[in-house]
């Protein structure tokens, strides 16, 4: 679908021609559009709620806030991943309290009722009142998540029943998460220790300035500066890199940029004893997966959306962080560390050091998007004022949903979000003549 | 045990300075209440061992070494820390002194804080417990290391931690 001419919904305001893309300011502060996305967009979109390597033995669970719900994912006692709604089917009571753990069943503390982790009702905890059959249909075991999906080692949840496959949805996405898979042949795992942090601000603020190439050198400044101090010899000026929309409104961008990995990019002051080791692991990947793959594993660096809330960064260390919306101008981030299983210590720890330098709400960088973020919604407040802007790179025939621009620091990224949030919020219809008019 | 009081009122009166350098925003001076290497960390919020984890094998919120650890103050000392300026007000109450251990050259003890944090009208606080190992320096002391444990089920709603604990 691409842009030829003017386009005008509730949320949207383009003129292709001038390379205008604005969005208007409710779709971030106004409690009645937010109440409208939990059904339009967060009740049939496919959201991450967990690795594969969370929950290994059967029994094993960990608690998880998803939009507007609380769910359980577990690896039951057929060793098979499920997620269940975190509400005991009796009255109700959130039945699991512990962030994690490994239960062989779940025992609600309001009247006892037990249920074992594949989710069955064993027992009402009493003697009597209850029907042999009273449960012969399963009506009163716990509740499964409608859809739960995996593709590269990611389990995935949606909440309606008729949405399309994970893998469908996923598009060309999909590939991209499949790269992941090739960092190690003994797979990836979840490293203990989560930054969790709640920002006073519209979760789609997050989104845009996860993969916001633009706003580096402003923000950022001081830990660029940072960087060049460890990095001497590094040109960050050189960073070079592109966006690409991949469909249904995943977007990431992808770059060249020289400040290692412990995957198959040593950086000199790691010192000798680790460029050798991932020097051998460049070779072995290459081996592996051949110069073109191998390539762009070894030498790029994404930060990609899954629309509409899940964010997978693939840099010095990966980075899954899910963004959980609260209200319009609140959200809670969640996010994590990945690397291969059988990594060695020394390249464990330089990975770690990657992730906390720059991520996290005690980094360099994180908190001053914190900030920029918090004063974005501050000021939406100026309700005199109603647009913001998207345009960056913006031309007459872009096709927001599909296409690669080769500057990662122009704005597709958002546009492919946008463009695919607003038909599913209007149907993609032209507002009417009175709105447009404003 | 005397003599532990005399090691206990001298704790108490190197973290009330650490405090005051802190509140007063004074960063190159508290960086000199610091060993070379040293190292400063704050463990994640619900990590189940946090007293003896390392930021080597565990995500953590702030794992500096001496280098990092300047860079921090540096940092935060530019109008480009954005979330930082202007600086945010912040009170440290430094209490509840144990000392945990005491050789010829060390000093381990065991110190509650409470950090409030002001900043556009909001205030938000930062509690927990904070384990220190001190360097005995001739008459003077100094951290070789600092491990703040959090009391909180994750930064909420504090959004981040920008300042120094």
């Amino acid at each position: 679908m691409a842009w030829n001419g003017p386009y005008q919904s509730r949320f949207l305001r383009l003129d292709p021609a001038k390379g205008r893309f604005q969005v208007h300011r409710s779709a971030y502060n106004d409690p009645a559009v937010f109440q409208e996305e939990m059904e339009r967009i967060f009740a049939k979109t496919w959201q991450v709620v967990g690795h594969e390597s969370e929950i290994r033995q059967p029994g094993d669970f960990i608690r998880r806030p998803l939009a507007g719900r609380n769910l359980i994912f577990v690896r039951d006692r057929n060793g098979e991943a499920k997620v269940f709604f975190n509400t005991c089917p009796h009255r109700g009571a959130q039945f699991c309290q512990e962030n994690t753990g490994n239960r062989k069943t779940f025992v609600c503390p309001y009247h006892g009722w037990v249920f074992r982790n594949s989710g069955e009702l064993a027992n009402q905890n009493t003697d009597y009142g209850y029907t042999s059959d009273f449960n012969d249909d399963g009506r009163y075991n716990l509740q499964s998540v409608p859809r739960l999906e995996k593709r590269a080692g990611f389990y995935f949840v949606n909440m309606d029943p008729n949405a399309i496959s994970l893998d469908e949805y996923l598009a060309g996405a999909g590939d991209r998460l499949d790269l992941l898979m090739l960092h190690s042949p003994a797979g990836l795992e979840v490293i203990s220790g989560v930054h969790e942090y709640q920002i006073k601000a519209n979760y789609k603020l997050l989104c845009e300035n996860s993969y916001d190439g633009y706003h580096l050198e402003s923000t950022h400044r001081s830990y660029v500066e940072y960087m060049m101090t460890v990095n001497k010899g590094v040109d960050l000026s050189q960073i070079g890199g592109r966006a690409i929309s991949f469909g249904n409104g995943h977007a990431c961008f992808e770059l060249r940029i020289p400040t290692g990995r412990p995957l198959a990019q040593p950086l000199p002051y790691w010192g000798e004893e680790a460029c050798a080791e991932i020097e051998a692991k460049k070779k072995d990947l290459f081996e592996r997966v051949g110069p073109e793959v191998g390539d762009i594993v070894a030498n790029t660096n994404r930060n990609m959306i899954i629309f509409p809330n899940s964010v997978i960064n693939d840099q010095q260390t990966i980075l899954l962080r899910t963004i959980v919306p609260l209200a319009c101008n609140l959200m809670l981030v969640r996010a994590w560390a990945i690397g291969p299983v059988d990594e060695s210590p020394l390249l464990r720890s330089l990975r770690l050091e990657g992730a906390l330098s720059f991520l996290g709400p005690g980094g360099f960088a994180t908190p001053d998007d914190v900030e920029m973020l918090e004063l974005c919604q501050i000021g939406y407040e100026n309700h005199d004022t109603a647009w913001n802007d998207i345009s960056k790179g913006f031309h007459l025939g872009e096709d927001s949903l599909r296409t690669v621009d080769p500057k990662y620091n122009n704005e597709l990224q958002m546009r492919a979000y946008w463009t695919q949030w607003d038909k599913m919020m209007t149907g993609g219809q032209q507002a009417s003549a009175k709105l447009a008019a404003e | 045990m005397y003599s532990r009081q005399q090691t206990r009122l001298s704790i108490e009166g190197f973290v009330y300075h650490e405090a005051d350098l802190l509140d007063r925003w004074k960063l190159d001076e508290w960086v000199e209440l610091w060993t070379d290497p040293c190292t400063y960390e704050v463990t994640t919020v619900g990590e189940s061992d946090p007293e003896t984890t390392s930021p080597e094998k565990s995500l953590f919120l702030i794992g500096d070494n001496r280098f990092r650890l300047e860079q921090r103050v540096v940092r935060l000392n530019k109008t480009s820390a954005h979330v930082e300026y202007p600086h945010s007000r912040t009170r440290h109450l430094f209490t509840n002194v144990i000392v945990t251990d005491e050789s010829a050259d060390e000093i381990a003890a065991q110190v509650n804080f409470v950090v409030f944090r002001t900043k556009r009208s909001v205030t938000n606080h930062y509690m927990g417990y904070s384990l220190y190992t001190f360097a005995k320096m001739g008459d003077a002391l100094k951290i070789r290391r600092k491990r703040c444990i959090l009391d909180l089920e994750g930064l909420v709603p504090q959004g981040k931690l920008s300042i120094l604990l």
